[in-house]
């Protein structure tokens, strides 16, 4: 359970969680965007509105990790200073206060409130003994939309004047309102790092669903829409050049293939010794090797096998294991099967050097071995075992997953959006 | 108007939110305090600050509210008796000592007898210059453990910060006993050095401040 007071919305009976309470003043309700009062125990509907609140880069109440603090998003505004407009995220967490997150035009910036305050005029001011220089005149810039909480009675259509100052790619920005100055340094932030925080930014609620071209509010063009439209096709593409290229390079790095086969006869019951079933040459510093294991048809047993590659030079064994096994029955949902009569093992970062192919094996009936009878005609039961053993062998699992992992997110945004249309 | 004296003789009853005054006559019942209101504060009665070599445990608490917000001065007590309050809002925080000799200043007189402080007014400490930055008619919102005064429902005081450059601030506080002039800076918990903080469900508490 997290800490944070539970309010209902005088406005709209929406339940909303105060997340810094006690420090929270101001909150627009993200149900109906109503503002309310939540400095006292009585929440008080300072103004009433009936539309939810707009989409913002990151959602209210989402966390993320900066510079090594968990930060909580517990407010977000829209400002515009006539020419442009931003987003600002005031970010809370209890044992460090308060900071800001600034997206401008794609660029992000970490902002933190300061308590003491710059010298200097109104062009060139000293902050910590280094010197900033103003980067415009002062704007008055205007908060068009709030969501969420402030520790200030802050409400849409609040102005203040605001100026920014530079020293290389450090900001000073001053506000000043009525009865108020604050400064805030602010540093960039490369974007990957919020989206590392704070995961990828949402879909913008009712996108999808904008109204026909010509018909869009102020006469904007829906850009966002064709913009995101286009950007699956590309993660699409780029997911399949990027399987296809590291399908190249894993078959480059492969190697030259040796192969060697043999075949084993296994008594049921019993184990065998270690045989030799060939050699293979490993030309590369290092190659993987795979041993497939073929069996005839056989029911109810298991077979172990114990692969051994013994390097001719140095006498030193590289081990691996193998399982065959194939059951079948009757239960009350009817006959089933379970196993396989194949199995392959793949055994990475073999060195270079020629190996001798050992294979030992062991075979046992399921539930029990087969009661051996001295009189029976076939002598004892046994399964013939078909060893490939091969150099060069390409991993096909890890390229499955390679491919899986690039579709999954273009593939997961494809669902969510068939998902929208339904 | 006599200026009020430093002790802790008032007391928050946590079972009965009594507000009780006890000094050399006694125990005495003055009034109920209001149950605080459910906050995400770090601090709790009992942190420890170590803003410079000063130990400091908080012993008390008490929110008061203004037209714009409320916010908690807690009563931190250093190891020989000394009372600080350390205000917090905003996330940050006011740490101040008693300076009592600030209310001599021609400028305050005013005000230590009843009138207001126009924002703005400048005072100098010293080398530093101070300006009324915030001037508020404050209300009690309820309160915990010792404190030097008392804070029964409907408390009401002015307070005023003055502040410097640097986060200095000059805090004057007058209620219908006296006024008093407390002075000190801005910290962030880090800075204080806080330790024994409240757990906050849902937070990780910061290793440096474990």
């Amino acid at each position: 359970m997290t800490a944070a007071r539970a309010i209902t919305c005088p406005a709209c009976g929406g339940t909303i969680e105060v997340r810094a309470a006690g420090f929270s003043v101001n909150l627009a309700c993200v149900h109906c965007g109503s503002l309310l009062d939540v400095s006292r125990p009585e929440v008080v509907l300072i103004e009433r509105h009936a539309e939810a609140a707009r989409a913002y880069a990151l959602p209210l109440g989402t966390r993320g990790v900066l510079y090594g603090d968990e930060w909580a998003v517990v407010g977000a505004t829209l400002r515009s200073d006539g020419e442009a407009s931003w987003q600002e995220f005031l970010l809370f967490n209890p044992y460090r206060g308060y900071r800001w997150l600034v997206l401008f035009e794609g660029d992000w910036q970490f902002g933190t409130p300061l308590t003491d305050r710059p010298q200097g005029d109104g062009v060139r001011i000293v902050w910590r003994g280094e010197g900033y220089a103003a980067v415009s005149d002062p704007t008055v810039t205007t908060n068009q939309a709030v969501a969420g909480e402030f520790y200030w009675r802050l409400a849409a259509g609040d102005t203040a004047q605001c100026t920014l100052f530079e020293r290389g790619d450090e900001v000073l920005s001053r506000e000043c309102t009525a009865d108020e100055e604050n400064w805030t340094h602010l540093v960039p932030l490369p974007g990957a790092l919020i989206a590392e925080a704070f995961g990828p930014a949402p879909a913008q609620p009712g996108r999808r669903r904008s109204a026909p071209q010509g018909f869009s509010a102020a006469g904007a063009k829906p850009q966002r829409e064709t913009g995101d439209r286009d950007d699956l096709v590309w993660m699409f593409g780029l997911a399949t050049i990027t399987a296809i290229v590291a399908l190249f390079a894993m078959v480059l790095l492969a190697g030259p293939v040796s192969v060697v086969t043999g075949r084993i006869q296994v008594p049921v019951g019993s184990r065998t010794q270690p045989e030799r079933i060939g050699t293979i040459t490993v030309t590369r510093p290092y190659q993987f090797v795979t041993i497939t294991a073929d069996t005839d048809n056989f029911h109810n047993r298991w077979v172990d096998l114990d692969y051994s590659l013994v390097d001719r030079a140095t006498q030193q064994s590289t081990d691996a294991y193998g399982l065959v096994e194939y059951y079948t029955g009757t239960d009350s949902d009817g006959a089933w099967s379970e196993g396989s009569h194949r199995t392959e093992t793949m055994i990475s970062r073999v060195p270079r050097g020629t190996y001798d192919v050992y294979v030992g094996a062991e075979a046992h009936g399921w539930p029990s071995d087969p009661v051996q009878t001295p009189d029976a005609w076939y002598g004892t039961e046994t399964i013939s075992v078909k060893i490939d053993a091969r150099t060069g062998a390409m991993s096909w699992g890890m390229w499955v997953t390679l491919l899986l992992g690039l579709l999954a997110w273009p593939g997961l945004i494809l669902w969510w959006r068939n998902r929208e249309d339904d | 108007m006599p200026v009020r004296g430093a002790a802790l003789p008032y007391a928050t009853c946590p079972y009965c939110q009594t507000l009780i005054l006890h000094d050399a006559r006694g125990v005495e019942e003055v009034g109920k305090v209001a149950v605080l209101p459910f906050d995400v504060s770090p601090i709790q009665l009992g942190t420890v600050l170590r803003p410079g070599d000063q130990r400091l445990t908080v012993v008390g608490r008490v929110r008061w509210a203004w037209s714009g917000g409320s916010w908690n001065e807690w009563l931190a007590q250093a190891d020989d008796g000394t009372p600080c309050w350390l205000g917090e809002a905003a996330g940050l925080y006011m740490l101040t000592v008693e300076a009592q000799q600030w209310l001599d200043l021609p400028e305050l007189r005013d005000f230590v007898a009843g009138g207001p402080i126009a924002p703005g007014l400048a005072v100098q400490l010293g080398a530093r210059r101070l300006v009324a930055s915030d001037i508020k008619e404050v209300e009690c919102l309820g309160s915990e453990g010792d404190l030097p005064l008392p804070t029964q429902v409907g408390t009401r005081m002015a307070s005023i910060d003055f502040r410097g450059t640097e986060g200095e601030v000059l805090s004057l506080q007058r209620d219908g006993r006296g006024a008093s002039a407390w002075f000190g800076a801005s910290w962030d918990l880090a800075g204080l050095r806080a330790t024994n903080l409240r757990a906050i469900a849902g937070w990780t508490l910061p290793k440096d401040l474990q």
